[in-house]
């Protein structure tokens, strides 16, 4: 039983997590000045929600503080509170405290109290004139006091006490009775799809719940009950907003074959009485027809409720038993999972069909052994090729998930970040809905709150300055997402003053990044600030000047094989460009051989291949080369002795030349020995069991079963390339202190 | 893994022991995790003269360090018998081991380890059984030298 509550707190947790998001972005649209009823409506079922949910678990601190943050909503539902600015700051720091209330429910670390009694009494004075009521209901709001009114909490089954079930509606309900005859379970039916028409009737109004008394009286003892005779009625009661015609409507199959009534009011019900004695006796029954047994044969089970409320898409009308001491002491480690759109899995699965039928048909041409056998059989490994890659789109886009969670979250770390700069910041989101591996939205998170604080702290300047620069107090950042070329760009903008590169220089050459006679570019500046003990801040405040941060933050990208650029204008300000891969798992390669290996270069980054002319080529006095490709001057790297896996540089007649460029354009020539093929290829780490190669990002498996290096061809340009980075790396390595 | 063997019987750990030229090595047999034939390897670039290079086992790549090289020693080049001892070390790094034959198993008493004044501290010791001698191998410089070797190149 344990267990089974186990996966019911998960399915809560999860539940949370999609309701805070769901609070964050009512309350975001809020704060724009939608103050729709729809919208509030939601924000508040979020609360109430989470609320309901967790007084089931008896998780306290959570329920008293959704508690009075339920009842500052409710001022705003009723509409005796106006949603201002303030108003808003207020509930959105309430929503960060009762997110961190979950967390700590889930195991997390334990929430600071003094935030909450904080945020608690915010929120109370909110309220202000519902005050008394308010307070008394924070003195006492212990769970159990606490009344938990049927909630749209869907897929947890939570199983409220009868009683508490009439709490809600305000109109007179529909009582709906039935007992089903034999001959229904006969044909195969089953209350339990009556029971199902009759939640999703329910359903459809708001806050639409029913409750169900299973009626046990006619139960005869065990030993003198026959199995395929029914025994069970039911009484189910709707919200008063349901209408008859749509309950009658879930009898429409079953009215032969079924009694039933349908009546409005709330009077007192004797199955009750019953159904307790019933569970005084120390046996409650289960209904369990859905066991696919042809009679509502009772399974005896010892249970605490005489009656059962069944929230409407429970797995099984018979809801689980509730277990509150047990669901507190036994906490399972977070187990990953992913919600996928149902087309998807339903792509892959007629994918996977078809490459059954490929597979078959590859079978019988083995078998034939005629002369067309063979030609057939290359034509139908093509097509399963296609079809593997199919496949493997499909699985990605299964993997595949918006960035709308990550940058959600950062909606919290600006406004923490801002509130503790004493800043005015608005925080613009675009492209929420851009969808990339699973593994790089995890990935993202660190590095995006790192940039994001870095430019509230440093990138937004104070209110004051920006008004005397001419710009609005309020700073803006746009945080956005898509897709170009194969890659997520995402951009991170700041309204604020731009990097101030005399300063960033200064600073640099007093801890010893830069030489103080060295000659920067702009650019060159700029990506000072991603040096390692690099910070500008003039204080150490709590969100920065540590000098850890920007490094980290290029490291991670890096590390996920993205690039960041920096773009800023003094006054102005600063824009940082991340661009990712789309997955991490597969690529698409040129195959190529180089100083007697094969090699895979990431057939993005190629841009042309041509055969080597020894006319275009100069030699440099250092000894390196220069190729001219239509004119345009270009480095020319022999790719087997640049990774010292050849002893020559000198390339030969029949050598290949590959094109190659960078994210900001910048182009080298290979040459390698030969280009073998194209191929997607499978990325696996190297560093996992080794080290960091230079000039290699990562390795595959061939089809032979052999491993080849994958290029990572912008750190091959970057060592090429004297006038953009290397000078820089020069520079610093030669005249650093 | 072989601090474990340590933790629960002080005195006795079996090694896997095997020859690299004239000379005999041993390592703890928990760190093994299985012995396969040489196959092609994959050169790397920039890597240590000792390394062979990399080799796919069932999927995960690792490399092959030449024992031979690694411990100078002139290596038996063309040894059929030459294998590959894959290892594990404790924070999960696995690498192969290029040796050129492996002979026998034995129970080495820890205390029976006498140190050597060896500079690259590869090995942490001899021991003798019978008369012959066997170089205890340091599995932890071997890890580290392969895995942070090289990171200022």
């Amino acid at each position: 039983m344990s267990g089974d509550m186990d996966d019911i707190l998960q399915v809560f947790f999860q539940e949370c997590e999609e309701q805070l998001l769901e609070l964050e972005r009512g309350l975001s649209a809020l704060s724009d000045g939608d103050s729709g009823h729809e919208t509030i409506n939601a924000v508040f079922r979020a609360v109430h929600s989470i609320k309901g949910g967790a007084a089931s678990f008896g998780l306290e601190n959570l329920v008293r503080f959704a508690h009075v943050f339920e009842s500052s909503l409710d001022g705003l539902r009723s509409g005796r509170i106006v949603p201002t600015h303030d108003i808003i700051k207020i509930f959105l720091k309430a929503m960060d405290v009762l997110s961190d209330l979950v967390a700590e429910a889930r195991g997390g670390p334990s929430v600071d109290a003094g935030r909450i009694a904080e945020s608690r009494s915010e929120l109370e004075a909110v309220i202000g004139k519902d005050k008394e009521e308010t307070g008394a209901a924070t003195e006492d709001a212990a769970p159990q006091d606490f009344v938990p009114v049927p909630v749209s909490f869907e897929p947890v089954p939570v199983d409220f006490g009868f009683d508490d079930a009439f709490a809600a509606p305000a109109a007179e309900p529909l009582v709906v009775t039935f007992r089903p005859q034999a001959a229904m379970y006969e044909r195969g039916d089953d209350a339990r799809n009556i029971l199902i028409g009759l939640a999703d009737a329910a359903k459809a109004v708001p806050d639409g719940e029913i409750a169900v008394t299973c009626d046990t009286s006619d139960l005869p003892p065990f030993d003198e009950l026959v199995p395929d005779r029914p025994y069970l009625s039911w009484r189910v009661v709707l919200p008063a907003e349901v209408s008859d015609e749509s309950a009658n409507a879930v009898f429409d199959w079953v009215s032969d074959v079924c009694e039933f009534t349908l009546s409005r009011g709330n009077d007192p019900q004797p199955q009750d009485d019953e159904a307790v004695t019933a569970g005084e006796d120390g046996a409650e029954l289960k209904k369990t027809p859905e066991d696919g047994s042809p009679a509502p044969v009772p399974q005896v089970e010892i249970a605490a409720p005489p009656a059962v409320v069944a929230s409407p898409p429970a797995p099984v009308p018979t809801a689980a038993p509730a277990n509150n001491g047990n669901a507190r002491s036994v906490r399972r480690p977070e187990q990953a999972s992913i919600r996928v759109d149902l087309h998807r899995i339903d792509d892959l699965m007629d994918l996977v069909g078809e490459l059954v039928i490929a597979q078959a048909a590859i079978e019988s041409l083995c078998r034939r052994n005629d002369s067309t056998a063979q030609r057939e059989m290359a034509e139908s490994i093509t097509s399963m090729k296609a079809l593997t890659r199919d496949i493997q789109d499909a699985v990605m886009a299964v993997r595949a998930q918006p960035v709308r969670s990550v940058f959600q979250r950062m909606q919290r770390v600006v406004r923490e970040a801002s509130s503790m700069t004493h800043k005015d910041i608005v925080l613009t989101l675009e492209g929420e809905d851009t969808e990339v591996d699973r593994t790089l939205v995890e990935k993202l998170t660190d590095p995006l709150t790192h940039m994001l604080r870095n430019a509230v702290d440093h990138g937004i300047e104070s209110a004051e300055d920006r008004l005397a620069a001419g710009k609005p107090a309020e700073g803006h950042i746009l945080l956005s997402a898509g897709h170009r070329s194969g890659r997520i760009l995402i951009t991170i903008k700041d309204d604020g003053g731009g990097i101030n590169r005399e300063r960033v220089l200064a600073i640099a050459v007093k801890r010893g990044i830069v030489a103080p006679d060295a000659v920067l570019t702009d650019d060159e500046i700029n990506n000072l600030i991603f040096a390692p003990g690099f910070s500008t801040a003039a204080t150490v405040s709590d969100l920065s000047g540590r000098g850890v941060g920007m490094d980290v933050v290029k490291q991670a990208i890096l590390g996920l094989g993205g690039r960041v650029t920096i773009h800023s204008v003094e006054g102005e300000g600063t824009t940082f460009c991340l661009s990712l891969p789309l997955t991490l798992a597969v690529l698409d390669g040129m195959l190529i051989v180089a100083g007697e290996s094969t090699m895979v270069i990431p057939i993005s980054s190629v841009v042309e291949t041509m055969m080597i002319n020894p006319a275009d080529i100069y030699s440099l006095p250092d000894g390196s080369r220069m190729v001219s490709i239509r004119g345009n001057c270009m480095p020319l790297i022999p790719l087997g002795f640049k990774l010292g896996l050849s002893t020559s540089d000198k390339p030969s007649a029949d050598a290949v030349i590959l094109i190659v460029e960078n994210e900001s354009g910048a182009r080298v020539a290979l040459v390698v020995d030969k280009i073998c093929d194209q191929a997607q290829v499978v990325i696996k780490s190297i560093e996992k069991n080794y080290r960091q190669i230079p000039g290699v990002s990562a390795a595959t498996i061939l089809g032979d079963g052999s491993v080849s290096l994958i290029l990572d061809v912008p750190a091959l340009i970057a060592s090429a390339i004297r006038n953009i980075d290397t000078r820089s790396q020069n520079t610093r390595s030669g005249l650093a202190a | 893994m072989t601090e474990a063997a340590e933790a629960t019987d002080a005195q006795i750990v079996k090694m896997i022991v095997f020859t690299v030229g004239e000379q005999e090595y041993c390592i703890p047999i928990l760190s093994v995790r299985e012995i396969r034939g040489f196959e092609k390897t994959t050169a790397l670039p920039f890597a240590p003269h000792y390394v062979c290079g990399a080799i796919n086992l069932r999927g995960i790549i690792l490399t092959v360090i030449d024992l031979a090289v690694y411990l100078n020693i002139q290596p038996q080049a063309n040894n059929p018998r030459r294998v590959v001892v894959i290892v594990e070390s404790k924070n999960g790094i696995v690498y192969g081991l290029l040796v050129d034959r492996v002979i026998d198993m034995a129970d080495v008493n820890i205390d029976t380890i006498q140190s050597v004044p060896e500079e690259g501290s590869s090995l942490s010791g001899l021991v003798t059984i019978g008369n012959r001698m066997i170089g205890v191998l340091r599995l932890e410089t071997v890890v580290s030298q392969l895995v942070e070797g090289m990171a200022s190149a």
